[in-house]
């Protein structure tokens, strides 16, 4: 039964990925995202990862995700037209991707894993466990996460802030190199 | 060896690697290929989500609960990083009209 859930399971990342980089449009690569994303969830709960499976879901379907597609919302439809641009790149991509595919398959063939840990598989993944090991040993870094989404959070708010200068908010006059010394310099300066 | 007793029935961690590395290449080939950068972000998107599969594979096949946690951590990198590239994409885009990477290169010598 585990089997036919890992293969489909398989099967739609695989599906879900292809689609990422085949389709045109943002929006059906992203959807397509999304799908790998549930794909990748149920492995999750194959995997006895009960709250990565949950945060998979809320943070990476739920709000990553639609973050995305509120960017993709925002500045309409894009247009890819410089494929034409790449003249042997995309054999050399696909050759890149064979040769790492080979490489691990050949590594896979004779790998030895270590001697398991001796831990209760009932309890392991829970949300229990993975507080007790979150709260206890990896405390300092779980603290520091707290500072890197932070920091994350001004940096978006300073990108996105409206330009004082610039009372439209947008590009007034077509490209503005001289807004180089941080671009919001008050009125009064100018 | 490595399989591992699922549910009853024995499933080998090397396909859960294999797979992994199945959607890493994907992503790679998204970041070198697409000329969008949104569909960029998206593809180290989904690069990121491969290594977490390897982290929660191992953290299974050794039973030891680290990597699960490295995979929390990594996911919270990843919004941060999927929250500034956007911020920095929207930006970008306000700013002046790009349909491709390459004409993003002001800052080329």
């Amino acid at each position: 039964m585990a089997l036919a859930v890992f293969f489909v399971a398989a099967a739609m990342a695989v599906l879900g990925g292809i689609g990422v980089v085949a389709f045109h449009q943002p929006i059906r690569s992203v959807l397509s995202l999304v799908v790998v994303m549930l794909a990748l969830s149920i492995l999750y709960l194959l995997l006895s990862a009960q709250f990565v499976f949950a945060v998979q879901i809320i943070v990476y379907a739920g709000a990553v995700m639609v973050l995305f597609l509120f960017v993709i919302a925002l500045l309409g439809p894009a247009r890819e037209l410089g494929r034409g641009r790449l003249r042997f790149q995309g054999w050399l991509s696909g050759l890149f991707v064979v040769v790492l595919l080979g490489l691990m398959w050949a590594m896979l063939q004779g790998v030895q894993y270590r001697q398991p840990d001796k831990t209760d598989l009932s309890f392991f993944g829970t949300v229990q466990s993975i507080a007790v090991g979150l709260f206890t040993t990896y405390l300092y870094p779980f603290e520091l996460t707290s500072i890197l989404l932070l920091v994350a959070a001004i940096g978006a708010i300073y990108l996105s802030r409206k330009r004082i200068d610039d009372p439209e908010g947008g590009p007034a006059e077509g490209l503005r190199p001289a807004a180089g010394m941080g671009g919001n310099l008050p009125p009064s300066e100018k | 060896m490595s399989s591992m007793n699922i549910g009853g029935s024995q499933l080998d961690a090397s396909w859960f690697l294999l797979l992994s590395a199945v959607l890493f290449g994907l992503g790679a080939v998204g970041v070198l290929v697409r000329r969008n950068p949104l569909v960029i972000l998206i593809s180290i998107e989904l690069m990121l989500n491969a290594a977490n599969l390897t982290l929660v594979t191992f953290a299974r096949q050794l039973q030891n609960l680290e990597g699960q946690l490295f995979a929390l951590m990594s996911m919270t990198v990843a919004a941060a990083e999927a929250v500034v590239g956007l911020a920095i994409l929207v930006d970008i885009f306000h700013t002046r009209d790009v349909e491709d990477v390459d004409d993003l290169s002001e800052l080329k010598g």
